[in-house]
C-alpha cells in the first residue's frame, strides 16, 4: 500500500521549471515531496480572480491562460510548460489578481503555502534558493511592466 | 467581472452540526476505544518526536531516514530503560503491595481523624456516627475489592497491553509516511475545492499539533510545580507523584480528584502525626489547579483551540455525559478538529462559485470522455 502511495507520486519534469533552476537533482527530489499533482480539463478554471490564494502552480504539461475574470479573449499571458503562476499566494494573503484557466488538458504541480513554510523551516537552503528565483522572476516582471509603460 | 467580496462566518447551522458531530464522534469513539486509545497515544508520541525528526531533516537527512533514526532512538531509550528497570521492578513488586496497603491505611486514618474532629465540633455528625460508618464501609470495600474487581482488572490489563504496544508502531508510520498519506487523501478532492481543502488539512494538522504539544507542555509545568511544592512539604517521591498527578490531570475533573487523593494518601501516610502536611498538600494541589486553569492552560492548550471558556466547560460536561471518562478526555481535541472541518466544509458548500466550478469541471470531464460516442 505504501508503495502505491509512492508510485502515484510519479516522476515529474520539475527540473525544467525556472523556479527550481538553482536546485540540484536531490534538492528537486526533496521539493517534490511537498508538491501535489493535479490534472485539469480544457476550459476548466484553475483559480478565480479575487479568490484567496493558498498555493503556487507549476505547469508541467499543457497551456494555461491568465486573464481578467472571464475575459478569455483578451488574455494577460499564455503560459507554457516549465512556467509557474499564482506565486503571490506564497508571499501574502492577498486575493488572486487574475483568473487562470486551462487551455487544453493540463497537468500542474502545486506548492501549498503551508508546505512552503515547512520547507523554509526544514530545508532553509532549498527554500532560500526558491525564494531567490521567485524574487528574480518578480523583478523581471516588474522591469518588463515598467518598460511596457514606456519612458515618462 | 469581479467576484463579490464576502467573509465567511460559521452560522448557527454549522455550529449545530459541529456540536452534533462532536457528540456523535465521542459516542462512536467510546464504542471502539481499543483503536482510539492506541491512536491517541500514538499521536502524543508522534508530536513528542516530531521536533526531533524536523531537526534531523534540517541536518540533511531524508524524511524516512530521520523518522527511522528518531524511532530507533526512542525505542532504544524505552527498551533500555525497561530492561534496566525490570530487575528492580521485580524485586520491588512484593513491596508495592505492602506500600499500597500502608498508604491506603494512612489515608483512611487521616480521613477518620478528620471526621472525628468534625464530629467533635458538629453534633449532627456525631449523632449520625459519620466516622464509624465511613470506616465500616471502606473496610468492607477493601475486604471485597480483590474478589469483586481484581479478576476483571487483571483481564483488562492483559487485554489492553498488546493494544497499547500498537501505539509506538502507529507513531513510527505517522512519522515516516504521514505526508504520503496526506497527499493520497488530498488526491481524492475535486479541483474546485482543492486549495480550500489543502488549507483545511493544514489547519487540522496545526490544531492537533498545537493541542498535543500544548498538553505535553502543560503536563511538564504541572508536574514541576507539584513536585517543587511536595518537596518543600517534605512528602516522599515528589517528582514521581508530581508526574503521575500531572498525567492523571489529562482526564478533566475526575483525573484531578484522583490525583489529589493520591497526593493526600502519601502525605497522610508520611506524616501520620501531622495532618497539617496533608492539608498543605491539598492546598498545594488547589493552587496548582488554579495556576493550571488560569495561567498554564490559556498559555498552552487554550491558545491552540481558540475556544470560548464557557463552551469549553459545557462541552467537557457534554463529553462526560455522552461517553463517560473517555468523553472527558477526548472532547476538546475532537471539538477542535471538528470545528476546523465544519468551518471549511461550510465555506465550500456555501460558496456558489466553487460549486459552479465543480459542476462545470464535471460537465467538461463528461463531455471529454464521451466525445467520440455521438
Amino acid at each position: 500500500m505504501l508503495r502505491f502511495f509512492r508510485e502515484r507520486g510519479g516522476d515529474t519534469p520539475l527540473a525544467t521549471c525556472r523556479l527550481f533552476s538553482g536546485l540540484s537533482g536531490r534538492d528537486v527530489q526533496v521539493v517534490q515531496g511537498f508538491l501535489h499533482q493535479r490534472r485539469y480539463q480544457a476550459g476548466e478554471v484553475i483559480f478565480d480572480e479575487g479568490e484567496e490564494g493558498q498555493a503556487l502552480y507549476i505547469l508541467l504539461s499543457g497551456q494555461v491562460l491568465i486573464c481578467r475574470q472571464g475575459e478569455t479573449e483578451a488574455p494577460i499571458a499564455q503560459l507554457e510548460p516549465g512556467s509557474f503562476f499564482g506565486e503571490m499566494a506564497l508571499l501574502d494573503d492577498a486575493p488572486r489578481a487574475a483568473q487562470a484557466r486551462a487551455l487544453g488538458p493540463v497537468e500542474v504541480a502545486v506548492l501549498f503555502r503551508g508546505d512552503f513554510l515547512h520547507l523554509m523551516d526544514d530545508h532553509a537552503r532549498i527554500a532560500s534558493r526558491i525564494s531567490l528565483d521567485l524574487a528574480r522572476q518578480l523583478g523581471d516582471r516588474l522591469r518588463r511592466m515598467i518598460l511596457a509603460q514606456g519612458p515618462r | 467581472m469581479n467576484r463579490p467580496e464576502y467573509r465567511y462566518r460559521s452560522g448557527p447551522l454549522v455550529w449545530a452540526a459541529v456540536l452534533g458531530s462532536t457528540c456523535l464522534l465521542l459516542f462512536l469513539f467510546q464504542k471502539m476505544l481499543w483503536l482510539v486509545v492506541p491512536f491517541l497515544l500514538a499521536l502524543v508520541i508522534y508530536y513528542l518526536l516530531l521536533p526531533l525528526r524536523e531537526r534531523l531533516i534540517l541536518a540533511g537527512l531524508s524524511r524516512a531516514g530521520a523518522a527511522n533514526l528518531v524511532s530507533l532512538g526512542a525505542f532504544a531509550v524505552l527498551g533500555g530503560g525497561l530492561a534496566l528497570a525490570f530487575p528492580w521492578l521485580a524485586t520491588q513488586a512484593v513491596g508495592w503491595q505492602e506500600s499500597a496497603l500502608r498508604y491506603l491505611q494512612g489515608g483512611l486514618f487521616f480521613a477518620a481523624q478528620a471526621l472525628y474532629q468534625l464530629e467533635e465540633r458538629f453534633e449532627v455528625l456525631a449523632d449520625a456516627h459519620v466516622s464509624t460508618e465511613f470506616v465500616r464501609q471502606v473496610a468492607e470495600l477493601i475486604d471485597t475489592f480483590a474478589a469483586k474487581y481484581l479478576g476483571s482488572l487483571a483481564m483488562g490489563v492483559a487485554a489492553w497491553t498488546p493494544l497499547l504496544l500498537l501505539a509506538p508502531f502507529i507513531a513510527y508510520f505517522m512519522l515516516r509516511d504521514g505526508a504520503l498519506f496526506r497527499h493520497f487523501l488530498i488526491r481524492a478532492v475535486p479541483n474546485a475545492f482543492f486549495e480550500r481543502t489543502l488549507y483545511l488539512f493544514d489547519q487540522v494538522d496545526r490544531t492537533a499539533r498545537l493541542y498535543f504539544q500544548g498538553l505535553l507542555a502543560l503536563t511538564v509545568l504541572d508536574a514541576l510545580c507539584l513536585a517543587a511544592g511536595l518537596w518543600w512539604l517534605g512528602v516522599s517521591a515528589p517528582l514521581l507523584l508530581g508526574g503521575v498527578t500531572a498525567v492523571l490531570a489529562w482526564i478533566p475533573y475526575v483525573g484531578s480528584v484522583l490525583g489529589c487523593l493520591l497526593v493526600v494518601l502519601v502525605a497522610a501516610t508520611d506524616f501520620p502525626e501531622a495532618p497539617q502536611v496533608a492539608y498543605g498538600a491539598i492546598a498545594l494541589f488547589l493552587v496548582v489547579r488554579l495556576l493550571d486553569d488560569f495561567l498554564f492552560m490559556p498559555m498552552t492548550i487554550g491558545r491552540s483551540l481558540k475556544l470560548h471558556p464557557l463552551l469549553t466547560v459545557l462541552m467537557i460536561f457534554v463529553g462526560g455525559a455522552v461517553a463517560g471518562v473517555p468523553g472527558l478526555m477526548l472532547v476538546l481535541p475532537v471539538l477542535g478538529v471538528v470545528m476546523v472541518l465544519g468551518e471549511t466544509v461550510g465555506q465550500v458548500v456555501t460558496d456558489p462559485r466553487l460549486m459552479a466550478r465543480h459542476l462545470h469541471a464535471r460537465q467538461l470531464r463528461r463531455t471529454a470522455v464521451g466525445r467520440d460516442l455521438y
